[in-house]
C-alpha cells in the first residue's frame, strides 16, 4: 500500500521534472541585453545614442590634445613619453595616440544604433529622426578624425551582428570616408533638433553643431563657398553668442558657454586627461612654448587665462583647470572639452571668405576678425594693409587669431595640416620634411590584428 | 626554555582563554611516550612456544614473510623463507594472526597446541576494492578505463589542508600546483594536459554525485590573479576516497564537461554498528623556505649613481647628471635606514586544527557527523585563514525496498589575505623586494613611515590594509532510492550548492600619499547551483558467467550568480572600514546576475563474462544555454573492452602472473566552458553619458558557437605479480580536440576585441605508470608506490585569419602557435653583456636602424634576422612552461608500532618564466635590485653576465623586456611529506577507553632540489593558459606539524 504511494510519486516527480524542464536552456542575460533582445523600445533607441558619447568621452580624453596639438608648435614638454614622441617627430606604430580602437569602438556603436533606430520608430517620427541625426553626427565626428589622422583607413558603416561578416577590412580613400562625414552632418543638421533647452545644447548634437562641424570638414576639404554657407547657418543660430571677455576663462573652467557650440561632456565620476595634460606636477606634460608665449601681441587680454605669466618657465597651462589652480591636486579633471565653439567658426568663415575673395568678403573676413580681436582687447586691423602688415597676409592673421584664441583646444595642428603650413612651420622645430609624415602610422596592434591592412607609407 | 617559547607565541596567536588546548595536547604527549615506554618489555608470564609452517592454500607452496603477531600487542615474528616461524606466547588464550600481502588474514587461538600449520587463502579482495566511477560503483578489477583513486589512508596518515593538495603526486597523469603559497590560496589541476584554448581546462567537480561549483571565484577582485580555491573549504578529514576518471571511457558519462577529467569525492558515510568516535588535533609552525639575496644600504646607493652614470653615457651629458636629492643621502632620516624587508615582513607561522567525528548507525539508520576547525597563520605579516566546516551525512531505511539518505555539509572561511601577486605597487611580495634598504621604518619621532616617495611600505601594506575574504558554503544534497524489482532500482537526487563570498577591502588614509585619502571596497558573490538526477540502473546475470549492467537516466542543473561591488572613497574614518563611511560612493558599483543552465540524458550498458571478458558503452546528451539554438545539444559516446588475459590457460604457465588485464577504450567528450550569453551577443548598460544612461554592444554575436569536443584513446594495462607484491597500471593516450572555443582577437575596427570561436585542434599525448611493490614483509614493512605521468601537448592547427606573425599572442608572455605546446614563451633572446662600445661590431641598434646604437654594458639580444637593428622581429620561443614529465615517489616504512612515510613529488623540465626576478633587477624609481648585480658591467671591458644598470634606460633592456634572462629551469623535487608516527598499543589505550591513538610528527616541504632563483618552483600567477609565470606569488613555506589522531 504504501509503496504504491511512493511509486506513484515518483512517477509523477520524473513526469512534473520532464515537462517542465524544456525551457530550462532558453536561458537571457539578466543584467545586459542580448544582442536580439536591445532595440525593441524607444528608450533603447535613446540609451543607444547615449552609447555613443560614452565611447566620445574616451576618445577625446586625451587625444583631443595629442592629435589637435602634439604634434604642432603652441606646445612644448618637459616629459617624456608620447608628448615627447610626437613633438620630437618621432612617431613610430606602438605611438599610444596611432591607436584608433576607441573611435572605431565609437563608430561601432553609432553603426549599431544607426542600423536599429529605424526598426523603433516610424520612419517619419521626428524623434527618431533626431536620434539618428545625433547617431549620424556622433560617427561623422569620428571618421573625421579618423580621416584626419591617418588619412585613407577602413570604412565600415554596418554593424557587425554575426560572426559571418568580413572583419578583417582594407583601407578606403579618405576622400570616400569624408563624403559620407558630409553626408552624415547634412542628414544631422536637417533632423536634428534646434535646442533642447538645457546644457545638453552643448554637449549633444543640435543642427547648429552639425553645421558647425561641417564648417570645419568644408575648411579641411578646401570647400570655401560650402563653408561660408553652412557657417552662416550657425552665426544666425540664436543659441550661439560670443561671451565677454571676462567670462573668457569660464568657457573653458565652467563649460556650457553660450558661445559653446559642441563639447564632449565630462562630470565628477566620468573624468578626462585635462589635468594631466595640462596642469599637475612639477611640470605639466604640456607647457606653452617659448614660441607661442612671444607671438602674443602686447595687450592680449586673454594671455592671462591662459598661464602663469609671472615666472618665466611656467609649469602649466590654466586655462581649463582655471586661474591659479594648484599643481599638487590630483582630482581627475571634469571640465567639458569643447571641440568648436562661435570664434572658431568665425575665424573658419573669415577664412573661407578670405580664399574666396572679392572685396566684400575680404571685408567681412576682417571684420570677423575684428569681432575677435577687439574682444581681445587687441586693436582691430583697419584694413586688410594692416594685417598684411603685422602677419604677412590676411590668412596668415586669422591663422595667428586661432593660436591665439583657439589655442590647446585641439586644432593647431590640423589648422596647419589644411592651410599647408605644417611642413615650413615645423620643419625648422623638429625636422618634418616629409608630406606622408602628416599622417599618423597605424599602430601595431591594429597591424597585427588585421592582416589586409598596411601600414600608411611613411612609416614602412 | 622551548616550551616558555611555545607559550609566548601560543598566547599571541590564539588569545588567552585557550592554553588548555595546548596544554592537553602536551599532556596527551607526555602520556604518550610513558605508553611508548611501558609497552617496550612485554610482560614475562607463563611462556609457551609454538611453532609452524605457513603454506599457500591453493599451491601448497611455502609462505616467507607472513606476520605473526600476538594479537593486541606489538609483539610478532614473520615466516622463514620456508614458511616456518617460531614465537612466544604469554597463553593458552592467545590468539596469532597471521597477515600477508595478498592474502586474507587469519586469526588462530593457540589453545594447547604447540604446532600451528596454517594455509593461507589467496585474498581477491585484494583488488576486489570498490571504485566509485559516474553514477555507481564498480569492482576495481571490472575497470575498462582510465581511473586513479586515491583513498581515505593515505590523506588521514597526512595533515592536507585541502582537497586538491591531497591529490598532488599521487595519481599518474594528474598535475596539481598550488598557484601560491598563501593559506586557502587556489590551485590549479590539470588531468592529462591541456585540451582547451581557453581558460576552461579546469576538470569537473563531483562530491557524492554531485557537480559543484569549482570555478575559482576571482572576479571579486579586480587586480589580485589569484583566485581562491574553491574546495578549500572541504574538510579533507571528511574524504573516504578521491577518484580521478582520466579517459573518454569513464568520463563521458559526465558528456560535455568531462573534457578535462571528472574528479569524484566521496565523503564518509555511516556505518551498522557501535559509534565511532575520531578526534584528530594538529598543531604546526611554518616558515618561509628561503629569502633571495638583495642589496643592502651601502650597496644599492652605489647602484642609483651607476644608473644616473649609465645614462649620461646616451645622453652624452657634459654635466653628469644628479640623483635624486635624498635618494643617496645617509645622513637624511628618511633615506639612512639598511632595512632588511624580508625578516621584517616574513615571520614564523603558527597553524593549528582540530577535528571531531562520529559515525555509526543500525540497520535502518546510518550517521556520519563530522566538524572541524582550522586557524592558519600565513609567513606574511598579518595573513591568516580560518575555517570551521561541519557535516552530516545519514542513510535510512524506510521500507524494504526504499531507502532516502542526506549529506548536508557547511562551511565557514575567513581569509585575511594579504595582496600578493598582484601588480606594481599594490603587490606585497614585489615591494618587499624591491623596496630600497635604506628607506626608514619609522620617522625619527618613532612613528611608522607607511607611504613615502610613491612606494608603499609593506608592513603598512599588510597590518594596516584589509584584504578579508569571508566564505560561506553549504552543500546538500537529498537522495531517494528504490528497489523496484530485482536488480532494477531508481534513484534520484537533489542537491543545493550555495556560496556566498565576501570580500572586503580598505586602504586607510596612512599607506597613502593624497591627504585624508582613503579607499574601500566590498565585493559579494552569491552563487547558486541546484542539480536534480534521476536514473535507474540493472544489474542482472544471464546464462553461464555473463553479467550485464545498464543505467538510463537524466539530469538538470541550474546556475546562478550574483555579484555585487561597490567602492568608496574618502572615509570619515580609517577606523570605520564598511562602505557608510564613505564621504563618495563611486560609480564603480556593480550589481550583476547571470545564469546557465544544462540538461542531459545519459546512458550506459556493461557486460562482464567471468570477469574475463568486459565491456561497455556510454553516452551522454547534453544540452548547454550558452550555445545557439540550434547548437544546443552536443552528443557524446564512449566504448571500452578489457580483456583479462590472466584468466586465459595460457597465462597458467605464468606463475608470477596473479592479474593481468588489457584495457582498451575510445569516446568523446565536451568542454563548454564559455562566459554565459556571448554565442548571442550583449548589450552592456552602464555606459553612461554623464546622467544619461546607455547601452552599447559589448559581445559581438556569434550564433554559430558549439561545443568543444575532445576524442580520447585509452590503452591500459593492469598487472599484479608475485601475489600481488608488486602491481602495476600503465596507461598510453591520445587526446585530440577540435572546434576549440576561443577569444579570437579581431581588429578593433569592428568596435569589439574579440570574438569566441570554434578554432583549431590541440593534441595531448602521453603515458602514465603507477607501480606499487611491497618490498619487504613481516615485522619491518616496507611498500613502495611509484608514479609518473608523461605529457605532451601541441598546438596542431589554428587557422590562418587569427594568427599574427604566424601565432596568437596570449597574455604577455605567451603564444600560441602551430607546433608549439600551450605555455610557451615568446621574446629576446640574451646572449650576454657586450663589454666595450667597440664590441657591437655590426652597430646593432635599438627599435631602428635610426635607434640608438648598443655600448658596452648593454645585453646582447640576439638579433634573430640579422637586421642589426633589435625590435619585435627577433623575438622567438625562449621556454615552455609545461613539464617533461611530473610524479611522486611514495615509501612507507613499519615496524611494529612506528611507521614512516616518505613522500617525494617532483615535476621536471618545465621552465618558469620569473617576472619576479625581472622586478628584481630592474633598476626603476629606486628600486632595489638582487645582489646578481653586485657583479654588474660597470666600465669599459668589464666581463660580466649582468648588464650596467641605466636609470630611465633609453634601450629599455629591463624595461618589461620579456627575455629568456627571466626564464629559469622549473624542475624540481620536493620532499613533500615525510610524517613520522606511532601507534599506541590498543591494549594499553583500551585501558582508557580509547580504540585506537597515534601520535605523528610531519615535515612538509623539508627539502627542495631545484635550480629556480626565487622563492620557489612551484608557481602559476595566472589561472588558464597563462602558466608558469612567477609575478612574486606568495612564497610556499616549509611547515612542521605534530598531531595525534584518538578513535574511541
Amino acid at each position: 500500500m504504501k509503496l504504491k504511494y511512493i511509486k506513484t510519486a515518483i512517477i509523477a516527480i520524473v513526469l512534473l521534472q520532464v515537462t517542465a524542464c524544456t525551457d530550462i536552456l532558453d536561458k537571457d542575460p539578466v543584467s545586459s541585453f542580448s544582442a536580439s533582445g536591445f532595440y525593441k523600445t524607444t528608450a533603447d533607441a535613446q540609451a543607444g545614442v547615449y552609447g555613443i558619447y560614452d565611447a566620445a568621452q574616451s576618445v577625446f580624453t586625451y587625444n583631443f590634445c595629442y592629435w589637435g596639438e602634439g604634434r604642432a608648435d603652441n606646445v612644448q614638454t618637459a616629459q617624456t613619453g608620447e608628448s615627447l614622441t610626437l613633438l620630437s617627430n618621432n612617431l613610430s606604430a606602438t605611438a599610444s595616440s596611432a591607436d584608433w580602437s576607441a573611435l572605431y569602438r565609437m563608430i561601432s556603436r553609432a553603426n549599431y544604433t544607426i542600423r536599429y533606430i529605424p526598426d523603433v520608430y516610424e520612419e517619419d517620427n521626428a524623434t527618431g529622426r533626431q536620434l539618428l541625426g545625433q547617431a549620424r553626427a556622433l560617427r561623422a565626428l569620428a571618421y573625421f578624425y579618423v580621416a584626419r589622422v591617418w588619412g585613407d583607413a577602413p570604412f565600415i558603416t554596418e554593424p557587425y551582428t554575426s560572426g559571418d561578416q568580413d572583419i578583417f577590412i582594407s583601407k578606403t580613400d579618405k576622400e570616400i570616408i569624408l563624403d559620407q562625414v558630409e553626408e552624415d552632418l547634412k542628414y544631422a543638421a536637417a533632423n536634428c533638433v534646434d535646442k533642447f533647452n538645457s546644457n545638453n545644447d552643448r554637449i549633444m548634437f543640435t543642427k547648429g553643431s552639425a553645421n558647425a562641424l561641417l564648417t570645419q570638414v568644408y575648411m579641411w576639404r578646401h570647400k570655401y563657398s560650402e563653408a561660408v554657407a553652412s557657417s552662416a547657418l550657425v552665426m544666425s543660430n540664436p543659441l550661439y553668442s560670443l561671451v565677454a571677455i571676462a567670462d573668457w576663462g569660464k568657457m573653458f573652467s565652467a563649460s556650457y558657454s553660450k558661445e559653446s557650440i559642441f563639447e564632449v561632456g565630462y562630470n565628477d565620476t566620468e573624468t578626462n586627461g585635462l589635468r594631466v595634460l595640462y596642469a599637475i606636477g612639477s611640470y605639466a606634460i604640456y607647457t606653452p612654448s617659448v614660441k607661442w608665449k612671444e607671438s602674443i601681441e602686447e595687450g592680449d587680454l586673454r594671455e592671462d587665462f591662459v598661464y602663469d605669466m609671472v615666472p618665466a618657465d611656467p609649469k602649466a597651462i590654466w586655462k581649463y583647470l582655471g586661474r591659479g589652480e594648484s599643481d599638487e591636486v590630483s582630482t581627475p579633471a571634469k571640465q567639458n572639452i569643447i571641440l568648436t565653439r562661435l570664434a572658431d567658426i568665425m575665424l573658419l568663415r573669415a577664412e573661407a571668405l578670405n580664399k574666396i575673395g572679392g572685396e566684400a568678403n575680404k571685408t567681412e573676413a576682417l571684420t570677423l576678425l575684428n569681432t575677435i580681436r577687439t574682444r581681445a582687447g587687441l586693436v582691430p586691423f583697419d584694413t586688410e594693409a594692416d594685417a598684411i602688415a603685422m602677419y604677412g597676409d590676411l590668412e596668415s592673421a586669422i591663422l595667428h587669431e586661432r593660436s591665439v584664441e583657439l589655442c590647446f583646444e585641439g586644432h593647431r595642428w590640423f589648422d596647419l595640416v589644411r592651410t599647408g603650413k605644417a611642413i615650413s612651420t615645423m620643419g625648422p622645430i623638429n625636422g618634418l620634411s616629409d608630406e606622408a609624415n602628416l599622417e599618423w602610422p597605424v599602430h601595431q596592434n591594429s597591424l597585427n590584428k588585421n592582416p589586409s591592412l598596411a601600414q600608411n607609407p611613411f612609416y614602412n | 626554555m622551548k616550551k616558555k617559547q611555545a607559550n609566548v607565541i601560543f598566547r599571541s596567536e590564539w588569545g588567552r582563554k585557550k592554553p588548555i588546548l595546548l596544554s592537553g595536547l602536551m599532556i596527551m604527549l607526555a602520556v604518550l611516550m610513558t605508553f611508548s615506554a611501558a609497552a617496550s618489555p612485554s610482560l614475562p608470564l607463563q611462556q609457551k612456544k609454538v611453532t609452524g609452517k605457513v603454506t599457500d592454500a591453493t599451491s601448497g607452496e611455502a609462505l616467507p614473510g607472513v606476520t605473526i603477531v600476538i594479537r593486541g600487542t606489538t609483539t610478532g615474528v614473520a615466516s622463514d623463507l620456508d614458511g616456518s616461524y617460531s614465537i612466544d606466547v604469554p597463553s593458552n588464550s592467545t590468539v596469532l594472526q597471521f597477515t600477508s600481502v595478498g592474502y586474507a588474514s587469519q586469526e588462530v587461538t593457540v589453545g594447547s597446541r604447540a604446532v600451528i600449520n596454517v594455509a593461507m587463502q589467496s585474498d581477491v579482495t585484494m583488488i576486489e576494492e570498490l571504485v566509485v566511477v559516474g553514477y555507481g560503483f564498480k569492482k576495481k578489477r571490472d575497470l575498462t578505463g582510465s581511473i586513479s583513486s586515491i583513498t581515505a589512508s593515505s590523506i588521514e596518515d597526512t595533515p592536507v589542508k585541502d582537497v586538491l593538495s591531497a591529490l598532488q603526486g599521487r595519481a599518474p597523469g594528474v598535475f596539481v600546483t598550488s598557484n601560491s603559497g598563501a593559506p586557502g590560496d587556489g590551485i590549479t589541476v590539470r588531468v592529462r594536459g591541456y585540451s582547451s584554448l581557453n581558460s576552461g581546462n579546469d576538470p569537473l567537480y563531483v562530491i557524492d554525485g554531485v557537480p559543484v561549483e569549482s570555478r575559482t571565484l576571482t572576479t571579486l577582485n579586480g587586480y589580485d590573479m589569484h583566485g581562491l580555491n574553491p574546495l578549500s573549504d572541504i574538510n579533507p578529514g571528511d574524504i573516504e576516497s578521491i577518484e580521478v576518471l582520466k579517459d573518454a571511457a569513464s568520463t563521458s558519462i559526465y558528456g560535455s564537461r568531462a573534457a578535462n577529467g571528472v574528479v569524484l569525492i566521496t565523503t564518509k558515510r555511516g556505518k551498522e554498528g557501535k559509534a565511532t568516535v575520531n578526534l584528530n588535533v594538529f598543531t604546526g609552525m611554518s616558515e618561509i623556505t628561503r629569502h633571495l639575496g638583495v642589496l643592502n644600504a651601502q650597496q644599492w646607493r652605489q647602484v642609483i649613481i651607476d644608473t644616473y652614470r649609465n645614462l649620461d653615457r646616451y645622453n652624452n651629458a657634459a654635466i653628469p647628471s644628479e640623483p635624486h636629492w635624498t635618494a643617496i643621502d645617509s645622513l637624511n632620516p628618511m633615506n639612512n635606514g639598511d632595512v632588511d624587508w624580508q625578516s621584517v615582513m616574513y615571520k614564523q607561522a603558527w597553524q593549528y586544527q582540530a577535528e571531531l567525528s562520529v559515525q555509526g548507525g543500525n540497520e535502518n539508520a546510518k550517521y556520519a557527523f563530522s566538524t572541524s576547525y582550522l586557524n592558519q597563520d600565513g609567513i606574511i605579516l598579518a595573513s591568516n585563514y580560518k575555517r570551521i566546516t561541519s557535516r552530516l551525512n545519514t542513510d535510512f531505511k524506510v521500507s524494504d525496498k526504499v531507502t532516502i539518505g542526506q549529506n548536508i555539509s557547511f562551511s565557514n572561511g575567513k581569509n585575511n589575505r594579504i595582496n600578493a601577486g598582484g601588480t606594481g605597487n599594490l603587490s606585497l611580495v614585489q615591494s618587499i623586494l624591491v623596496r630600497p634598504p635604506v628607506y626608514s621604518l619609522t620617522y625619527p619621532d618613532g612613528s611608522p613611515i607607511y607611504y613615502f616617495n610613491g612606494k608603499r611600505n609593506p608592513v603598512g601594506m599588510a597590518e594596516e590594509c584589509t584584504h578579508l575574504n569571508t566564505t560561506n558554503r553549504l552543500i546538500g544534497n537529498q537522495y531517494l532510492e528504490y528497489d523496484i524489482i530485482e536488480g532494477l532500482k531508481f534513484r534520484t537526487n537533489l542537491s543545493v550548492d550555495f556560496i556566498s563570498m565576501k570580500e572586503d577591502e580598505f586602504y586607510p588614509t596612512t599607506v597613502d600619499y593624497r591627504a585624508g585619502y582613503n579607499w574601500g571596497a566590498v565585493r559579494a558573490i552569491t552563487n547558486v547551483t541546484w542539480a536534480n538526477e534521476n536514473y535507474l540502473t540493472y544489474e542482472g546475470t544471464f546464462g553461464e558467467g555473463h553479467s550485464f549492467a545498464a543505467l538510463a537516466g537524466f539530469s538538470m542543473q541550474e546556475w546562478k550568480n550574483e555579484t555585487t561591488g561597490l567602492n568608496g572613497t574618502y572615509f570619515a574614518s580609517d577606523n570605520i572600514r564598511t562602505l557608510n563611511g564613505a564621504g563618495t560612493i563611486s560609480n564603480q558599483a556593480v550589481n550583476t546576475t547571470d545564469e546557465h543552465a544544462m540538461l542531459s540524458y545519459f546512458g550506459r550498458i556493461t557486460w562482464n563474462y567471468k570477469g574475463k571478458y568486459l565491456a561497455e558503452a556510454n553516452i551522454r546528451a547534453d544540452g548547454s544555454s550558452r550555445f545557439g539554438a540550434e547548437n544546443r545539444f552536443g552528443y557524446f559516446p564512449s566504448a571500452s573492452a578489457a580483456w583479462r588475459f590472466s584468466d586465459e590457460s595460457f597465462a597458467d604457465g605464468l606463475g608470477f602472473l596473479t592479474d593481468g588485464k588489457i584495457r582498451l577504450s575510445i569516446g568523446q567528450t565536451g568542454n563548454e566552458s564559455i562566459p554565459n550569453y556571448i554565442s548571442g551577443g550583449e548589450f552592456a548598460i552602464g555606459t553612461n553619458y554623464l546622467t544619461n544612461s546607455g547601452a552599447s554592444p559589448t559581445v559581438m554575436p556569434n550564433q554559430a558557437l558549439k561545443w568543444e569536443v575532445t576524442t580520447q584513446y585509452n590503452l591500459g594495462i593492469d598487472l599484479a605479480m608475485f601475489n600481488n607484491r608488486v602491481s602495476l597500471v600503465g596507461d598510453f593516450y591520445i587526446k585530440n580536440t577540435s572546434d576549440l572555443l576561443f577569444a579570437v582577437p579581431i581588429p578593433e575596427t569592428t568596435g569589439f576585441t574579440s570574438l569566441t570561436r570554434n578554432i583549431g585542434d590541440i593534441s595531448n599525448k602521453g603515458m602514465e605508470f603507477s607501480i606499487i611493490t611491497h618490498n619487504i614483509d613481516g615485522e619491518f614493512q616496507w611498500t613502495t608506490n611509484f608514479n609518473l605521468g608523461l605529457n605532451r601537448n601541441t598546438v596542431v592547427s589554428l587557422p590562418q585569419d587569427v594568427l599574427t606573425n604566424g601565432f596568437i599572442q596570449n597574455g604577455t608572455y605567451h603564444i600560441l602557435k602551430e607546433g608549439e605546446p600551450i605555455g610557451v614563451f615568446y621574446g629576446w633572446k640574451f646572449l650576454g653583456v657586450y663589454s666595450r662600445d667597440e664590441d657591437n661590431v655590426n652597430d646593432v641598434r635599438f627599435g631602428s636602424t635610426t635607434g640608438k646604437p648598443f655600448k658596452g654594458g648593454d645585453p646582447i639580444w640576439d638579433d634573430l634576422n640579422n637586421d642589426n637593428v633589435i625590435n619585435d622581429d627577433d623575438k622567438q620561443v625562449i621556454g615552455n612552461a609545461q613539464p617533461l614529465f611530473a610524479g611522486g615517489l611514495n615509501n612507507d616504512f613499519s615496524y611494529r608500532n612506528f611507521s614512516l612515510n616518505v613522500f617525494l613529488q617532483f615535476c621536471y623540465g618545465n621552465d618558469i618564466y620569473s617576472h619576479l626576478n625581472n622586478m628584481r633587477n630592474w633598476v626603476f624609481a629606486y628600486n632595489n635590485v638582487s645582489t646578481d648585480a653586485l657583479n654588474r658591467w660597470r666600465e669599459q671591458g668589464d666581463v660580466t653576465n649582468y648588464p650596467a644598470p641605466t636609470r630611465n634606460d633609453p634601450l629599455r633592456n629591463e624595461y618589461l623586456r620579456v627575455s629568456d634572462r627571466w626564464v629559469e629551469d622549473g624542475s624540481y623535487m620536493r620532499l613533500k611529506n615525510l610524517t613520522l608516527s606511532y601507534t599506541v598499543p590498543s591494549d594499553l589505550t583500551s585501558r582508557v577507553g580509547v580504540s585506537r591513538l597515534r601520535a605523528y610528527v610531519t615535515g612538509q616541504n623539508l627539502l627542495t632540489f631545484t635550480h629556480y632563483t626565487a622563492y620557489d618552483p612551484e608557481v602559476n600567477s595566472y589561472d588558464g593558459l597563462r602558466i608558469g609565470v612567477d609575478e612574486g606569488a606568495y612564497p610556499m613555506s616549509r611547515t612542521v606539524i605534530f598531531g595525534i589522531n584518538m578513535e574511541f
